[in-house]
């Protein structure tokens, strides 16, 4: 950032962080997370909350992403006419694939059923997920650029087909900080597998470092080792304490002595910050005062442990937090769809539907959907025709996305897929398109949220995107 | 809308006012009102429409104000009474026919008519120019980078005590205008400290600290001269310096994951080339010329110097879909244009990747002009030893697989055959065993290798139509850009051509060359460059704090043979350098951002020279110079340079340290670093083992070498800041190490003395230089 702050006077650090400090071991955890988490924000820190450019509808986001590219017709975009046809191969559906894959027409192996009252087809495989069709807004007529895995994933998180720009959720931390000064502003998990790609769907890129994500993997979580050397072995906590305080006053005593330095005193703050974040990061990530009933609304899975701790995370005031899927330690899970829809899916599906139910119903429960804007969908989708016997090449031309919460439409469905479900016909939305759209709900601009360098303004939707205000409830 | 926009082509944008609320009026304008025109009434409404409808076009202000067959479109500031307003609103004749406008698009042109729509450049004639079609000779004499460089006269001062030198006159000129002062000399002691975290990186002994002290108390330039001298000769100056490069070449040793994951594992070769050219103070025009073609220039050791483009990321596709191969391809030659260009030139030539460059006079056709030269040169690796050795070696491998392909392929037959090994066949396999072991220790190790370039063909490449290579446009004969070179520049014939372009950039004819090597170098020195966008010195870039100055010192670099060594000694022996830091209100009140340098900025170290000091206060550090890098720094004493790095800061034990203080990511060329301040840094300093174990061996080292805690305090400060304590932080360290009764420390393994190590070690005042 080029912008200049003009140094603030030095104040009486010591007696503010004294009285912040004071009978710190006393509150209670949660007690001081409240407390804490915004009072003492540093108007100079890179994470400190920042005005966004118009009254957002969302303050969160929780991205469900399902890397390798989940089918649409075998999910959530219902096409009985493929069965009409199946076997034949209309021109409708006669596109390049990745593997340019020449069979014909091939039904999904799920039944679909309507729910809600929005009316709407969801396949046998998210029973969960379909209780909860009053409160999505699906997105069916989404499209990228290519039908290759890498790229994709980070078009759908960087929104650049090659690893060099910041992720969604770095821009978001960016323009906005983050709520809670004690935890990272942005967070990625998955289970065992990162998704392709791994850092940079949560990097950084060019901007400053303090925007990058900070990466949980679930299956291998301690909560007191989320952050490296977040835990002190050495020192019991009145002794390191001690330390810190003594560190303070060495720092503010170098900072009379330099009259004024914006720096220095950041530093300062900063140094407070990570004292109080050894205690603050492991409470966030431990689950283990959740009630019984909520334990079991999400399940035992993985995958739903994390979306219990997205829940946890916002809760707290995390900016964004990036969920990918994984099993079996995949880091493309969705693409077992090439050999087998029936199992490959079903399986996959199995893994995660409860946990996103529940982190709906959770969030709606607790008053947190309404600022939470929750996203499911992977990279790409997959043909309407078959691939071998009974699997899916990719298809970049149609995809579903569907979006909950924070502002959008509730039981909507937006933009359509030809009749078979290959290409989006209606009210196309390319990805560029989406992350307008996921902007405009923070309360951010798309074409303002831009950061100089190289030469040139650098925005998440480049020189694209458009928002899609039809998905936006009125 | 893109597109439509710029085959209308570029508008002179040199006419900037300095006003603030012109510049926001103009941003709004070409943010909101200019893509607006261009996407929705240029079709109709301009020069490049055939015939302009109506007689109307919108294209320029004048053409607006003059209005066509209806009236004038726009009454400035009265946008209920222009009639584009009302025909953008359906209330007249709806306009555009295709579609109204968004409610929000009416209201922006609104605004604009209503702000006197504001039109940049309107009262100069607008030169509308085609695609290409820059005005050139205004570039060439109107943007100050592209002038040719000329050596300035020294400006007049009215304070002739004050400068030691050139520099200082140019400085204190630009002070004097402002009616500021100077600050003054900075400390001895702090002095010395600057000197050696500037040029090695490590701080000074408090032996040398008391040397100085005395030396400069006596005759101070002389002393400064001296010590710089010194520093300059030793080793640990080019480790130093040549890291500042190292970030312009974006190095690192690759593993840059999953769509560009090719581990150069003898990367290091260049990483030590670059450290021995700044300690032989290489000329800096042959460290270019060895940097872009080496192979072709000179023998094995100048081939490493393309290392500079060869560790570059090497993109490709992950299913082989065309377009994907395509976009792989492109962003790997954009890298290498990118790295060459912003990192050399200051210039922003990627820009030009998909059309011509908006601001600075850059044609598509010149950015394709240098992607066929790196279109022609590959990446290769390059036995650095004769090839007798490296036929050897072949032989040697070759007959270790022909020997271990007759165990295999008998292995393979009995297996095929369903049953055991007869007698005879398991005695020929133990006896090509034997062979086999023979052979392999006989073998030679790997000879040495480089990543280097090599020519590979000669074909131009045709412009790629929006940046896709899938659409091909005109041809784009390789030569150099058009702005430096002339309209009559040669094409380049030799191979590649990169023979011939690294003659162009390194001739001192070219504007830019040396002038963004002087510029790094101030930067370093200061913190701050003069021109403070230091790989873009274009339009868009910022224009010099101080330009005669830059020119000065471009012009004394080239006139002293390039060499670096001797900019370092100009600048070091000034008087502005030697400033103090300290905050001035008066001089800040009117230079807040130090534009005017009317004192040394202080600042963070980075994390080499941080943690580099960290293990030479404590006595631990290694210098064993070059080779091989170390995968975990944490475990590591050697200089941070010679940690094994990841493009993407995501693969080595090293690169989590690393990325923690700010160490860029080196996927693209790197033109200064972030001071970011986070609190994970801290967690690192409280808690970390690497911490605790510096800690552990700096009380030992303070053990060793004191005996009382008053003494034990004084070393400590002398080690780590070269002074000694206040008064104040002598009683509250002595009161911090007399505690040591508490109930809690027994429970600690860390003794008082441990912790108060560690809290100096992590202080700020260790962290900055001033």
């Amino acid at each position: 950032m080029v912008h200049h702050r003009d140094p603030l006077p030095a104040v009486d650090r010591r007696d503010m962080l004294h009285r912040i400090g004071a009978g710190f071991g006393m509150l209670g955890l949660t007690g001081m997370l409240a407390e804490t988490a915004n009072a003492v924000s540093d108007p100079a820190s890179p994470l400190a909350p920042k005005r966004p450019h118009f009254a957002p509808r969302a303050k969160h986001v929780i991205q469900l992403f399902m890397p390798g590219g989940p089918s649409q017709v075998d999910t959530f975009d219902y096409k009985p006419q493929i069965e009409k046809y199946r076997g034949q191969r209309p021109n409708l559906v006669d596109r390049k694939s990745l593997r340019n894959t020449k069979n014909g027409l091939f039904p999904s192996p799920f039944r679909f059923r309507r729910y809600g009252a929005c009316g709407k087809w969801v396949s046998d495989i998210f029973p969960h997920v379909a209780q909860c069709v009053d409160d999505i807004c699906f997105i069916h007529s989404m499209h990228t650029d290519i039908p290759e895995h890498a790229g994709a994933i980070l078009m759908m998180n960087l929104g650049h087909l090659q690893p060099s720009r910041p992720g969604m959720g770095a821009w978001l931390v960016y323009g906005l900080g983050t709520e809670n000064q004690n935890l990272p502003g942005f967070v990625a998990m998955s289970p065992r597998a990162q998704p392709r790609g791994k850092l940079a769907n949560w990097g950084n890129a060019f901007l400053p470092g303090a925007y990058s994500g900070t990466y949980v993997n679930i299956a291998s979580m301690k909560p007191d080792r989320i952050l490296k050397d977040l835990k002190n072995p050495w020192l019991p906590q009145s002794v390191q304490r001690r330390q810190a305080d003594f560190l303070t006053r060495l720092n503010q005593l170098d900072l009379e002595r330099q009259q004024t330095d914006q720096q220095l005193e950041s530093s300062i703050q900063a140094m407070e910050m990570a004292f109080r974040m050894q205690f603050a990061v492991p409470e966030v990530f431990d689950t283990s005062k959740e009630t019984q009933s909520t334990l079991e609304m999400y399940g035992d899975s993985e995958y739903a442990k994390g979306c219990l701790l997205a829940r946890r995370l916002v809760e707290r005031g995390v900016r964004m937090v990036q969920l990918s899927h994984s099993i079996d330690g995949y880091d493309i899970a969705w693409d077992t769809g090439h050999n087998d829809i029936e199992g490959g899916h079903q399986k996959l599906a199995v893994a995660c539907d409860q946990g996103i139910a529940a982190l709906i119903k959770d969030l709606k429960q607790r008053g947190l959907f309404d600022d939470t804007l929750v996203i499911w969908g992977g990279e790409f989708g997959r043909a309407p025709t078959s691939e071998g016997q009974k699997g899916r090449d990719h298809d970049h031309y149609g995809f579903t996305v569907w979006m909950a919460g924070g502002g959008v439409k509730a039981g909507c469905t937006y933009g359509a897929t030809d009749e078979f479900g290959c290409t989006a016909v209606r009210d196309r939305v390319h990805v560029h398109d989406l992350h307008a759209t996921i902007l405009h709900l923070m309360g951010l601009d798309h074409e303002r949220l831009i950061y100089r360098y190289s030469g040139r303004d650098f925005r998440l939707t480049d020189v694209h995107g458009h928002v899609v205000h039809d998905v936006i409830a009125v | 809308m893109h597109v439509q926009f710029l085959t209308l082509g570029l508008i002179s944008v040199f006419a900037v006012s300095s006003s603030v609320a012109k510049e926001a009026e103009t941003k709004f304008f070409e943010r909101r009102i200019r893509p607006l025109l261009a996407k929705r009434c240029f079709a109709c409404h301009s020069a490049d429409a055939e015939a302009p409808e109506s007689g109307l076009r919108l294209d320029h202000r004048e053409g607006l104000i003059r209005g066509g067959a209806s009236g004038p479109a726009i009454v400035p500031g009265a946008p209920r009474k222009s009639l584009l307003i009302q025909a953008v609103r359906y209330e007249k004749n709806e306009m555009p026919p295709d579609g109204k406008l968004s409610a929000v698009e009416i209201r922006r042109l609104e605004k604009w008519v209503g702000m006197g729509a504001p039109w940049p450049d309107s009262s100069a004639a607008v030169k509308v120019l085609s695609e290409a079609g820059y005005d050139w000779e205004h570039y060439r004499t109107r943007h100050w980078s592209f002038r040719p460089v000329k050596k300035s006269k020294l400006p007049e001062v009215k304070d002739v005590v004050w400068p030691q030198g050139e520099i200082d006159r140019f400085i204190l000129s630009g002070l004097e205008q402002k009616g500021l002062r100077p600050s003054a000399p900075v400390e001895a002691h702090i002095l010395i400290r600057r000197i050696y975290l500037d040029l090695i990186g490590i701080p000074p002994k408090p032996e040398e600290v008391g040397v100085f002290v005395a030396e400069a108390a006596v005759d101070r330039s002389a002393a400064v001269s001296r010590l710089v001298n010194r520093l300059l000769d030793s080793p640990l100056y080019g480790e130093r310096w040549g890291r500042h490069w190292l970030d312009v070449a974006r190095f690192s040793d690759g593993s840059g994951g999953f769509l560009d994951n090719k581990t150069n594992s003898e990367a290091w070769r260049y990483r030590d080339w670059v450290v021995d050219a700044f300690n032989t103070d290489m000329p800096w025009n042959e460290f270019l010329r060895l940097q872009i073609a080496g192979d072709l220039l000179g023998d094995k050791q100048a081939a490493i110097g393309t290392g500079f483009f060869a560790l570059g990321p090497q993109y490709k596709s992950d299913g082989g879909d065309p377009d994907s191969i395509a976009q792989a391809k492109s962003e790997t030659l954009d890298d290498r244009i990118d790295t060459l260009t912003r990192g050399i030139l200051g210039l922003t030539v990627s820009c030009a990747r998909c059309h011509d460059h908006k601001f600075d006079p850059i044609p598509q056709q010149d950015y394709y002009s240098l992607a066929g030269i790196f279109e022609n040169s590959s990446v290769r690796e390059l036995p650095l030893v004769e090839s007798a050795v490296v036929n050897e070696w072949n032989v040697q491998q070759q007959a270790i697989q022909v020997c271990q392909k007759k165990i295999d392929s008998l292995r393979k037959a009995v297996r095929k055959e369903n049953r055991d090994l007869t007698d005879d066949e398991q005695s020929r396999i133990d006896q090509w065993n034997r062979e086999l072991a023979d052979l392999k220790a006989a073998a030679r190790p790997k000879y040495p290798l480089a990543h280097s370039l090599h020519d590979t063909g000669q074909r131009d490449m045709r412009i790629a139509i929006r940046g896709n290579l899938r659409q091909p446009g005109e041809m784009a004969p390789r030569r150099f850009l058009r702005i430096l070179g002339g309209n009559k520049r040669p094409k380049f014939t030799n191979g590649s051509g990169r023979v011939e372009l690294a003659n162009a950039i390194a001739d001192p004819v070219n504007p830019l060359t040396a002038r963004v090597i002087a510029n790094r170098i101030w930067q370093h020195h200061f913190g701050k460059a003069l021109v403070r966008t230091p790989s873009n010195l274009g339009v868009l870039g910022e224009t010099p704090t101080h330009p005669a100055l830059l020119d000065w010192l471009a012009a004394t670099f080239v006139e002293s043979g390039w060499s670096v060594k001797t900019l370092h000694r100009r600048i070091m022996t000034s008087a502005v350098w030697q400033q103090s830091s300290q905050m001035d209100t008066a001089c800040f009140s009117v230079d807040s951002d130090n534009r005017l340098v009317w004192r040394m900025n202080p600042r963070r170290v980075d994390v080499e020279v941080w943690r580099d000091s960290l293990l030479a206060t404590t006595g631990e550090l290694d210098l064993q110079q070059g080779g091989p890098p170390v995968d975990d720094l944490a475990g590591s004493r050697r200089r941070t340079l010679y940690a094994r790095v990841s493009r993407n800061g995501d693969q080595f034990a090293s690169d989590d340290f690393l990325r923690l203080f700010d160490f860029p990511i080196m996927r693209a060329t790197v033109a200064k670093r972030p001071a970011s301040i986070v609190p994970q840094q801290y967690l690192f300093m409280l808690n970390s083992r690497f911490m605790v174990m510096r800690s552990q061996a700096f009380a030992v080292r303070l053990k060793q070498e004191t005996a009382t805690d008053a003494d034990t305090i004084q070393t400590a400060y002398r080690l780590l800041f070269g002074r000694l304590p206040t008064d104040m932080e002598q009683r509250i360290s002595a009161e911090f190490l007399a505690n040591r009764s508490s109930a809690d420390d027994s429970e600690s393994p860390l003794s008082p003395l441990v912790q108060y190590a560690q809290v100096l070690l992590s202080s700020n005042e260790f962290m900055y230089v001033r």
